[in-house]
């Protein structure tokens, strides 16, 4: 009988990893703001230099974009990193128009945001892979409804090359379909809770059984409803509390008024 | 000191029959085709000749054979020795494809041997001689790429004394030529042995001048060559060309050129002009232009000449082009750049306005945007989006400072969401804290109500029970609000009742659906926009919740 090969030898190399451990990642990683999700990423976020895939559902009963959700605290984590001028977040052809007060109250520098858009399909794979050539470009997201495996293939590799952080939003359509991604994501917004359903169809590691469940709003958008809904709600469990420490008002503490308040400017509890 | 004498040789495709046996020469040895000839050659190699020495000088032969001296001495020890100086340039990349050299000690014998030398450089090409006097780069040489380049240098040929040389090669000496023949008097050393004063006499002091100045006895002065202001050169496009972006091809030559011009005069460009003419015959408008800006001032050739590439393939021309004229519109001086040591430094990729001009010139620059905040109450102008060439960015910049712009417009919104100043307060906090930046932004902050997509046409719902439905059916839970907007009304009043109308009288609502999960939407108050100016007794109906219209705004995402 003879001893069982040792990968021991095998240990350094990035490439190859034990089958039930997640695979270190050999670049940089950006944490996603989220430790459930962190601890299920190889090397612990958002993969720079490979581009991650984000299925959504794009049918015309239900039409999710989580992007910001997923993908905001990451970037703004980015953002803190690069100077102003090298740090521009690229959006390639995006559903809608981004609100940009929204996202500036959720902390992201939106002087970086650049909006390319485009509706044909080449124009935005040409528009996407000049960004991620580009030196000053932080991230790119682009929504490529129609890319086919080669080209996001081409992508990934001038990701790579250029060590970008690249986010590609395709239809949940797409998850039968081989792709070069490092990482792929399947997001649907839970019916019944608020909770984010994230499946990872793929990643360096094991498979996931469970889908992992993060809260769908941001943390003061949460705290605010649960003012709102009457008696402080916690959150549901199972779903992690966003890094949010626990909101610290007692509902009494907040409900008093600032001098400014104007009687008709107030937010009514909803009838 | 030590001259060199270049003269560039007619190019095969330009070629008029029977110019010279080194034309002929050259013609039968390219096989490739035609290739666009400058019209200047003598002045692009002589801008060419600019970056080694600066003492540069064209002399105008006859029969338009131009000829261009320089003089060398004084930059050997710059560029490592004679001989490093004289490889680099008999074996960089010319402007001109074709160039006969020869160097000797004054300008004068160098320009003579130029001319005696081409009947036995065309002799030597013909027996295959590997000291062939002129030298063909490859074709991709040519073409501006860097081709394999051989190792030997033109043979510098044995020093011999400028008496042997024929008197013919003497410019000054051309009217005189008949008598000096019928004299005996062939050589420069023959012409030298005669009495200075009887030369004078009977020929004038030009050539005893000449004769001086050549045997290095008299100095040699040029009315040195200067690089223009403004570049201009112009193309000739030997082969029909039918479409515009088949122009590049040409254009490329000059924009080499420009880029010879530009290093010299240490500047980079921020617009040029590229014209062209065509064929008269076929179309009245026999001109056209095309107009290329660039942000910063750019030595880099790749870049402008992708730009041009990318307006050329929107340009149809309706007749074939003849000529292309490139001219300098706005030149800015451009500072040196210290180049790091360590190869990490280095910059992988082009830099933001490079993909900024780029996107812009294929997409068009309404399709490439970048937002500027503006103090609105209306969630659709809350934002402007403006196209993002550098240039604008940079101006918007400058007008509103980032963090100040961000601020203002916040403080702006204070008034109408000071009820729920308290909160944010209360939780953004600990935002500041974790952010490590503080005084960057507000902690007074009200905008955890507003959603991160906003749609560009608010979406109708339909309406059901007084209460809005989502779009896909089912009932929308109203989670938060009203937040009351009432914003336009000034403007509605000068033209009542337009459908355009920015007037916003509106509350919004936080709403959730089982599809979509939150939603903003609102519900328009008094009848809508455009009727602001309605009478008491409507705006009593409409507060009843009749007939409201309720829209969807935005995506929580």
């Amino acid at each position: 009988m003879s001893k069982p090969l040792s990968i021991e030898p095998l240990q350094g190399i990035p490439s190859v990893w034990r089958a039930d451990a997640l695979a270190d990642s050999a670049g940089l990683v950006v944490a996603t703001g989220s430790s459930v999700l962190d601890a299920q990423l190889p090397g612990g976020g958002w993969p720079v230099g490979s581009a991650v895939e984000i299925l959504q559902a794009h049918s015309a009963r239900q039409a999710s974009h989580c992007e910001w959700r997923l993908l905001l605290p990451a970037l703004i984590h980015l953002s803190h990193l690069t100077p102003a001028s090298s740090g521009a977040l690229v959006l390639v052809g995006a559903p809608h128009a981004p609100f940009c007060p929204g996202l500036a109250g959720q902390g992201l520098d939106t002087q970086r945001l650049l909006c390319i858009a485009t509706t044909t399909s080449a124009s935005r794979l040409w528009a996407t892979e000049q960004a991620l050539r580009c030196a000053d470009v932080a991230a790119v997201l682009a929504w490529l409804p129609h890319v086919r495996s080669e080209q996001l293939r081409r992508l990934q590799m001038a990701a790579t090359v250029h060590t970008k952080l690249l986010f590609v939003m395709r239809p949940a359509q797409a998850q039968a379909e081989s792709s070069p991604a490092a990482l792929r994501l399947l997001v649907a917004i839970q019916a019944d809770s608020d909770a984010l359903e994230l499946h990872i169809l793929k990643r360096r590691g094991p498979p996931l059984a469970q889908p992992l469940l993060l809260p769908a709003r941001p943390a003061r958008l949460a705290a605010l409803l649960a003012i709102q809904s009457g008696p402080l709600r916690q959150p549901s469990q199972g779903i992690e509390a966003d890094h949010a420490p626990a909101v610290p008002a007692t509902p009494a503490a907040i409900y008093t008024l600032p001098k400014a308040g104007h009687a008709l400017d107030r937010i009514a509890a909803a009838a | 000191m030590h001259w060199i004498a270049l003269q560039p040789l007619p190019e095969p495709a330009g070629l008029e029959e029977g110019s010279g046996p080194a034309a002929q020469d050259t013609q039968a040895a390219s096989a490739d085709g035609a290739s666009p000839v400058l019209a200047d050659a003598l002045t692009a190699l002589g801008w060419w000749a600019l970056q080694f020495t600066p003492k540069v000088a064209q002399i105008d032969g006859e029969a338009g054979q131009g000829v261009l001296v320089m003089e060398v001495s004084a930059s050997e020890r710059l560029f490592g020795g004679r001989k490093q100086l004289l490889r680099r340039i008999y074996q960089s990349n010319k402007p001109v494809a074709l160039v006969k050299y020869a160097q000797a000690a004054t300008s004068l014998i160098a320009i003579a041997k130029l001319q005696v030398e081409s009947p036995a450089a065309a002799a030597s090409r013909l027996s295959t001689n590997a000291h062939a006097n002129i030298r063909r780069p490859p074709a991709s040489q040519r073409d501006g790429l860097h081709g394999q380049q051989s190792d030997h240098l033109p043979p510098s040929l044995p020093d011999s004394p400028p008496d042997i040389l024929p008197i013919a090669t003497l410019a000054a000496a051309r009217p005189h030529l008949p008598t000096l023949a019928r004299i005996g008097c062939t050589t420069w050393g023959q012409l030298r042995a005669l009495p200075r004063g009887g030369v004078v006499r009977r020929f004038g002091a030009e050539l005893l001048d000449a004769l001086d100045r050549a045997y290095g006895t008299k100095p040699e002065l040029y009315p040195w060559l200067e690089l223009p202001e403004v570049f201009e050169a112009k193309l000739e496009l030997t082969a029909r060309i039918d479409n515009a972006p088949a122009l590049m091809f040409g254009a490329r030559r000059l924009l080499a050129q420009l880029q010879v011009w530009l290093l010299l005069r240490q500047r980079g460009i921020l617009a040029l002009e590229l014209g062209w003419e065509l064929d008269a015959r076929r179309q009245d408008a026999s001109t056209g232009h095309l107009v290329l800006r660039t942000a910063e001032p750019t030595l880099d050739m790749g870049h402008v000449q992708r730009l041009l590439a990318e307006h050329l393939a929107r340009v149809t021309l309706h007749a074939p082009a003849l000529y292309l004229r490139l001219r300098s519109l706005e030149t800015a001086a451009l500072p040196g750049i210290t180049s790091s040591l360590l190869p990490d430094d280095v910059r992988q990729g082009d830099s933001l306005h490079h993909l900024l001009e780029r996107l812009s010139a294929r997409l068009g620059a309404d399709h490439v945007l970048c937002t500027v905040p503006f103090a609105d109450h209306r969630p659709e102008r809350m934002q402007v989006w403006q196209a993002a060439s550098p240039m604008s960015s940079a101006a918007a910049m400058a007008a509103v400072p980032p963090p100040a712009s961000t601020s203002a417009f916040f403080t702006k919104n204070t008034k109408k969401i000071a009820n729920y100043s308290y909160l944010t307060r209360a939780i953004g906090k600990n935002d500041a804290q974790k952010r490590q930046k503080p005084g960057t932004r507000p902690i007074t902050r009200a905008d955890a109500l507003y959603p991160t997509w906003l749609l560009t046409q608010p979406l109708k719902l339909a309406v059901r029970d007084n209460a809005p439905q989502c779009a896909q059916g089912g009932p929308l839970a109203l989670l938060a609000g009203p937040q009351r907007v009432e914003a336009g009304w000034w403007s509605v009043q000068k033209s009542d009742a337009s459908p355009s109308a920015p007037c916003a009288l509106r509350d919004y609502f936080l709403a959730r659906s089982e599809q979509m999960g939150l939603v903003w939407i609102y519900r328009e108050r008094l009848g809508g926009r455009g009727k602001a100016g309605q009478s008491v007794q409507s705006r009593a109906d409409s507060g009843t919740g009749q007939n409201a219209e309720w829209y969807l705004h935005g995506l929580f995402a």
